[in-house]
C-alpha cells in the first residue's frame, strides 16, 4: 500500500483539474439563471478545494465555509465590504423570514438569500463528493460522464452554448480518469509513487490525449441529426404566445434563412377579419434566395409615408373605383398591417403613418416614429384582374428588355445545381408565353408525385440546395417548399419571381351584417409566389399542392377580354373549393420556417407511442433475460473467457464468476464460509474433485501471492465442466 | 526432506503415545514453531503430561517439570544463586524453567508471585538474579496446565497474564474406542520409554526462523483485523483481543500453514487456530455466562458471520 495518495505534487494536479471541471457545471448554471457573482462562487469552490487538499480538520473547514457564505451574502445584498451593525441585521432579519416561511411550509415566501444559502450548500456537497471520489476510492469516471451529459443537455436544451466547454470537459475529464487510473493501477501493483516516476508514466497518456484531440478536433464531424431546439425554446419562454407561429417571426424579424424540418400546428388566433369574401393576406415579399432560404437584399428604396386614408401604391393596383372594405381585428400584436391584394387605402383610430418600403412590400405602423401595434383597422381594397389577352401576349422575348431594376428577382446562388434548370427548361418547353411557362411551373407540383406533409421533412445539410433537395430527393414538403421551388424555377428561366409570406384567408366562424368573419391563426401562415408578366405586371401564383389561392378565384371570373377561352378553364379547376383547405390549413403554419423545437417535439409527438412502447419492451426483455440469466450466461462466459489472455487475472476473474454461478444455481456461500470449504461442499454436491482443484490453485494465487503459478489452460477444463453444470 | 514432512513425522510420534489427540499435537507444534507456549485446560489423567514428554522426546529436547504447589517460590522457578565456601563465591544454581521444554503443572495452584516469575521467563525467555541475566537456551517453550474445576486454594491468572499464552487448548476425554485403545497400549512397557527423536533441535530452531517467511496477504491481515475487532465490539464481550491477540493470530497461522504444507496463510488457517487463540483473551460479559456462552462459542459465532476475504485488496 505505498500510497500515491501521499504524493502532494500529484494529488494536487488532480484538485486542480477536479477544480476546472466544477467551473464548468457552475459556469452555465450561473450564466442560465443569471444569478452573477460567478467569480465568487468559483472562489467557494477553490476554497473548499484546497482545504480538502490539504486536509483541514473539519471543524476549521465548516465554520471558514460558514463565514465565507455569509460573507458572501452580507457583500451581495447589502453592498457592505465588512461586516457592520446592519449588515448582521439583515442576516438575521432574512434567517428568520426564510425560517419561519419554511416552517409555514411557504415555499413562495423564502427569500433570495435562502436560494442563495442553498446553492453554497449544494456547492459544499459537490465538492466534498468529489474530495471523496479522487481521495479516496481514486476514481471520477461517474461524475465525469455526468458532467459530460449535463453539459450536452444545457447545450441541447437551453440557450448556453457548450460548444467550447464540451471539448474543455473531455480534454479536463480524460486528463483526470488517465491519472486516476494510474494512481490504481500504481496502488495496486505497489509501485513506489515518485514525482518523477509519474512523470514517466504519463507521458503516455498525455501524448494520447494531445493526439487524440487534435485528431478529433480536425476530423470533419457529421450534421447534428436533430435541428437545435433551442430557438423554440427561447421563443416560448422569451416571447409569449407570439413566438410559435412564422408570423411571430416575420413580425419580430427572425429570418428565413434556414428553411425546411416539420413542425407542430398552433392554433391560436392571429386575427379577425370580417369581408365579403377571403382573401390571401400580404405580410412581406423576400428576394434573395441563398440555397437554404430567404433573405432581403440591401437594395434601398424609397420608403413611403402615408397616412390614414391616402391612397397607397403597391405593385397589385386595386382593379377598379368600387371598394371593398375590411375589417381587421388583431389578436396578436404586429407592428404592421397585414393586407389584401389590390390595396387602396387604410383607416383606423389612431393617428400614424403607414410606412411602406417597396423592397419588403410591407406595411409598418408608426406612431410618432415608434412601431405601433394596431387593434384594429379597416382595409379598402379591390382585386387585381388579369387580362387574358395581354397574358397571352407575354413574349419570353420581353424578358431580355426588362430595366435592370428587375434585376434583383432573377438572382439565384451560383451553388445552385444545373439540374435544376434543366428541369426548369423541361417544365417550361412547349409554352412560349411567360404566362403559361409561369403557368407550367405552378402545375408541376401537382402531377409529378409531389406530396403534401408537416412532418418528416428534410432540412439541407452543409452542401445542399434547399430546393434542389424538393424536387428530386424528397418531393414531400408545405408552402416554403412549394413557393420557393417555383421561385427559383421561374428564375431559372429568367422570369422575375419573388417569395411572398402573409396567411391564407383562414376560416369563417360568424357572420355579420352580410360579412363572414374570417379567423385567421397561426396555423394560416402561408407563402406563395409572385411573378412578373411583362407587359401586364406583377401576378400572384400558389404552387402549394391543396391550397386554392385567394387570386386565382379572381383571376379565373374576372377575365377581362372574357374570350371563351376553354383552355382557361382547367387552369383553376383543381381546388375542391372547401374541403382542401381544411387539411392545409393547419399545415399553413410552417409558412415562416418552423423552428428546430417544433420539428423535435414533431418528432417526439409523432414518435412517442413507438418510443414508450420500444423502451418498455426493451425493459420488459432486459428483465426477462436477466432473470434467466443462469441458463445462458455459460454459453457466453465460456467462449469469452477462451479468448482471453491465458494468465492469472483471468482465471481469477473466471472463478469469482463461478463463485457467482453456483450461487445462483442455489450452492450459497455464507459470508463466513471459506473457499475450501465450500468448495468442499460444490464438490460433494456434483460429486466431482475439481471445484477444489480450482480453488486450491485459486488460493494460492490470491493467498499466496503466487499467480505464477496458476496454470489457466490446464484449469480451464475444469472450470468450463463447472460452469456448464451451473446452468442445469 | 520437506518441512511438513518433518513435522508430520513428529506428530506421528506423538501419536504413537497420545491416542486420537492429533489436533492437540498440532497446535502444540504451532505454539513450539511460533515460539509460543500453551495453556493446557482440563481436569487430571487425559495425558496432558504424557503429550508434552512425547513432544520433548520427539524433538530431543531437555524436558523440565515444574509441579505448582502453594508454598513454590520463584527461586524454586528460575533459580538461585548458593555459597560456596570454597572459592568464597555465589554459583548460580540454575532452577528447572532452564530448560527446552517446560511443564508447568497446575499453574494456578502456586502464589501470584511465583506465576509472574515464570510469566515472565516466558515472555522475555531469560531469567534475572542478583541483577545477573541468564538466558534460557532455545528452544524455550512452555505449556502450562491448569485444572479448571478446583477452585479450593487456587490463584487464576489475571488476563493480562493470560495473553502471555499463544494457545489455550482443552484436551477432552478420548472417545471410547480411543480409551480401549489406551487401555490396550499400557498393558505393555509405557510406550513413551520407547519413543525416539525425529526431529533435531537445530533443525527445530531452522523450521522456526523459516515460520517466519510464511506468506500472510494483505486479504488475510484485514480478516484478522477484521476478526478482533468484532470480539470488541461484540455485546457479550467486556474485554476484546488486543492487537497482542491479533498477532499472535497471524503467527500462529503462519505455523500453521507451514505444518500444511504451505507457503502462505489461508483463511482456513486463521478460521482454525482462531478460538484457540482468542478463547483466553476475551473477557465475557456475565450476561453471556448466564446465556451459556463461552469465549469460544462466541468466536466462532464471529467467524460464521464476518465475511471471509476471497477476492485481491484492490484500492485499497
Amino acid at each position: 500500500m505505498t500510497s500515491i495518495r501521499k504524493n502532494k505534487v500529484f494529488m494536487g494536479l488532480l484538485y486542480i483539474l477536479v477544480f476546472l471541471l466544477l467551473s464548468e457545471w457552475l459556469r452555465p448554471v450561473i450564466e442560465l439563471t443569471a444569478t452573477g457573482h460567478h467569480r465568487l462562487f468559483l472562489a467557494f469552490v477553490a476554497l473548499g478545494l484546497v482545504m480538502a487538499f490539504f486536509d483541514v480538520p473539519w471543524w476549521i473547514t465548516g465554520p471558514l465555509k460558514l463565514f465565507y457564505i455569509l460573507w458572501f451574502i452580507v457583500y451581495v445584498y447589502t453592498g457592505n465590504l465588512f461586516f457592520t451593525a446592519e449588515s448582521l441585521a439583515f442576516v438575521v432579519e432574512q434567517a428568520s423570514i426564510s425560517l419561519s416561511a419554511l416552517f409555514s411550509q411557504d415555499w413562495q415566501a423564502t427569500t433570495d438569500v435562502f436560494r442563495t444559502v442553498l446553492f453554497f450548500a449544494l456547492l459544499w456537497m459537490a465538492i466534498y463528493l468529489i474530495h471523496y471520489w479522487v481521495s479516496f476510492r481514486l476514481s471520477i469516471f461517474l461524475f465525469y460522464l455526468l458532467t459530460v451529459i449535463f453539459v450536452a443537455v444545457l447545450d441541447t436544451f437551453s440557450p448556453y452554448s457548450g460548444d467550447a466547454a464540451i471539448v474543455r470537459i473531455m480534454v479536463i475529464g480524460l486528463l483526470l480518469a488517465g491519472l486516476l487510473h494510474l494512481a490504481r493501477w500504481m496502488e495496486r501493483h505497489g509501485a513506489a509513487a515518485k514525482t518523477d516516476k509519474l512523470l514517466v508514466f504519463s507521458i503516455p497518456l498525455l501524448l494520447l490525449l494531445v493526439s487524440s484531440t487534435a485528431f478529433a478536433f480536425y476530423l470533419p464531424k457529421a450534421d447534428p441529426i436533430w435541428p437545435d431546439p433551442v430557438p423554440y425554446i427561447t421563443s416560448y419562454s422569451g416571447k409569449g404566445g407570439v413566438g410559435q407561429g412564422g408570423v411571430g417571426r416575420i413580425g419580430y424579424g427572425v429570418d428565413d434563412s434556414q428553411l425546411g424540418g416539420s413542425f407542430v400546428s398552433d392554433d391560436t388566433t392571429v386575427f379577425r377579419a370580417e369581408a365579403e369574401e377571403g382573401q390571401y393576406w400580404k405580410v412581406e415579399v423576400k428576394d434573395v434566395y441563398t440555397t437554404k432560404g430567404w433573405e432581403l437584399s440591401e437594395e434601398d428604396a424609397d420608403e413611403q409615408l402615408y397616412q390614414n386614408g391616402d391612397e397607397v401604391t403597391t405593385d397589385f393596383p386595386p382593379a377598379g373605383e368600387e371598394r371593398s372594405s375590411a375589417l381587421v381585428d388583431m389578436q396578436l400584436p404586429f407592428p404592421f398591417v397585414l393586407y389584401p391584394y389590390g390595396t387602396a387605402s387604410f383607416l383606423m383610430e389612431e393617428t400614424l403613418d403607414y410606412r411602406y418600403d417597396p423592397v419588403q412590400q410591407r406595411f409598418d405602423t408608426l406612431q410618432e416614429n415608434t412601431a405601433f401595434e394596431p387593434e384594429v383597422y379597416e382595409v379598402f381594397y379591390s382585386e387585381p384582374s388579369y387580362s387574358l389577352t395581354a397574358l397571352r401576349e407575354t413574349d419570353t422575348q420581353q424578358l431580355a428588355e426588362l430595366p435592370p431594376e428587375y434585376d434583383r428577382y432573377l438572382q439565384l446562388p451560383d451553388e445552385l445545381p444545373d439540374r435544376v434548370g434543366e428541369l426548369a427548361e423541361e417544365i417550361a418547353a412547349g409554352s412560349d408565353t411567360v404566362y403559361g411557362q409561369a403557368q407550367a411551373v405552378e402545375r408541376y407540383f401537382g402531377t409529378n408525385g409531389f406530396e403534401y406533409s408537416q412532418s418528416d421533412i428534410a432540412v439541407p445539410a452543409e452542401d445542399q440546395d434547399y430546393v434542389d433537395q424538393f424536387l428530386f430527393e424528397t418531393q414531400r414538403g408545405y408552402c416554403d417548399n412549394f413557393s420557393t421551388s417555383m421561385v427559383v424555377l421561374l428564375r431559372s428561366l429568367d422570369i422575375p419571381a419573388r417569395w411572398v409570406k402573409g396567411f391564407n384567408e383562414g376560416e369563417v366562424i360568424d357572420t355579420v351584417d352580410g360579412y363572414d368573419v374570417y379567423e385567421v391563426t397561426n396555423n394560416n401562415a402561408h407563402s406563395w409566389v409572385e411573378a412578373y408578366m411583362p407587359g401586364v405586371g406583377w401576378m400572384m401564383f400558389e404552387p402549394t399542392i391543396g391550397f386554392t389561392g385567394a387570386s386565382s378565384i379572381d383571376f379565373d371570373l374576372e377575365i377581362d377580354t372574357s374570350e371563351p377561352e376553354e383552355e382557361e378553364m382547367p387552369d383553376r379547376p383543381e381546388p375542391e373549393p372547401e374541403a382542401q383547405p381544411e387539411q392545409p390549413d393547419t399545415g399553413a403554419g410552417a409558412d415562416a420556417g418552423p423552428t428546430a423545437g417544433e420539428r423535435f417535439l414533431a418528432f417526439v409527438s409523432e414518435q412517442a407511442g413507438k418510443l414508450i412502447a420500444a423502451t418498455i419492451g426493451l425493459l420488459l426483455f432486459a428483465f426477462m433475460l436477466f432473470k434467466i440469466r443462469k441458463k445462458w450466461m455459460p454459453k457466453v462466459l465460456i467462449p469469452y473467457y477462451r479468448r482471453k489472455e491465458a494468465d492469472a487475472e483471468t482465471f481469477e476473474k473466471a472463478y469469482l464468476r463461478l463463485l457467482k454461478q453456483l450461487e445462483l444455481y442455489g450452492i450459497k456461500r455464507s459470508p463466513g464460509q471459506t473457499l475450501r470449504s465450500y468448495a468442499e461442499y460444490v464438490d460433494s454436491f456434483y460429486g466431482t474433485k475439481e471445484m477444489t482443484e480450482l480453488t486450491a490453485a485459486y488460493e494460492k494465487s490470491v493467498y499466496g501471492g503466487d499467480a505464477q503459478s496458476v496454470d489457466w489452460p490446464k484449469l480451464k477444463e475444469s472450470w468450463e465442466n463447472l460452469i456448464n453444470r451451473t446452468s442445469g | 526432506m520437506k518441512a511438513t514432512e518433518r513435522l508430520g513425522k513428529v506428530i506421528d510420534n506423538i501419536e504413537k503415545v497420545i491416542i486420537g489427540k492429533r489436533e492437540i499435537a498440532e497446535l502444540s507444534l504451532v505454539a513450539l514453531l511460533s515460539h509460543g507456549h500453551v495453556l493446557l485446560e482440563d481436569v487430571p489423567g487425559v495425558g496432558k503430561t504424557m503429550l508434552v514428554r512425547a513432544l520433548a522426546k520427539s524433538v530431543g529436547a531437555d524436558f523440565k517439570r515444574i509441579q505448582f504447589t502453594p508454598d513454590l517460590l520463584p527461586s524454586d522457578v528460575v533459580g538461585v544463586s548458593i555459597y560456596n565456601p570454597k572459592d568464597m563465591q555465589f554459583h548460580f544454581r540454575p532452577g528447572p524453567i532452564m530448560g527446552n521444554i517446560v511443564l508447568a503443572d497446575e499453574i494456578n495452584r502456586t502464589s501470584p508471585k511465583t506465576q509472574s516469575a515464570l510469566l515472565e521467563a516466558m515472555e522475555e525467555a531469560s531469567v534475572t538474579t542478583d541483577g545477573v541475566t541468564m538466558q534460557i537456551p532455545k528452544p524455550f517453550f512452555v505449556m502450562a496446565t491448569q485444572n479448571p474445576i478446583e477452585y479450593e486454594g487456587t490463584y487464576p491468572l489475571p488476563e493480562a497474564q493470560l495473553d502471555r499464552f499463544l494457545l489455550r487448548v482443552k484436551m477432552g476425554y478420548p472417545t471410547r474406542e480411543e480409551e480401549i485403545e489406551v487401555l490396550t497400549r499400557s498393558q505393555s512397557i509405557p510406550p513413551i520409554e520407547e519413543l525416539e527423536s525425529v526431529l533435531t533441535l537445530e533443525e527445530l530452531l531452522k523450521l522456526q526462523e523459516e515460520v517466519r517467511t510464511i506468506r500472510v496477504d494483505d486479504t488475510i491481515r484485514t480478516y484478522i483485523v477484521e476478526l478482533a475487532t468484532q470480539t470488541r465490539r461484540d455485546p457479550y464481550v467486556y474485554l476484546g483481543v488486543s492487537p497482542r491477540g491479533s498477532i499472535a493470530l497471524m503467527k500462529a497461522a503462519q505455523a500453521y500453514a507451514m505444518l500444511k504444507g504451505r507457503d502462505y496463510v489461508t483463511p482456513d488457517d486463521v478460521q482454525h487456530l482462531a478460538k484457540f487463540v482468542f478463547g483466553h483473551r476475551i473477557m465475557l460479559r456475565s450476561e453471556a455466562r448466564y446465556d451459556g456462552i463461552t469465549a469460544e462459542e462466541l468466536t466462532e459465532r464471529i467467524i460464521a458471520k464476518t465475511r471471509v476475504p476471497v477476492q485481491r485488496l484492490v484500492n485499497q
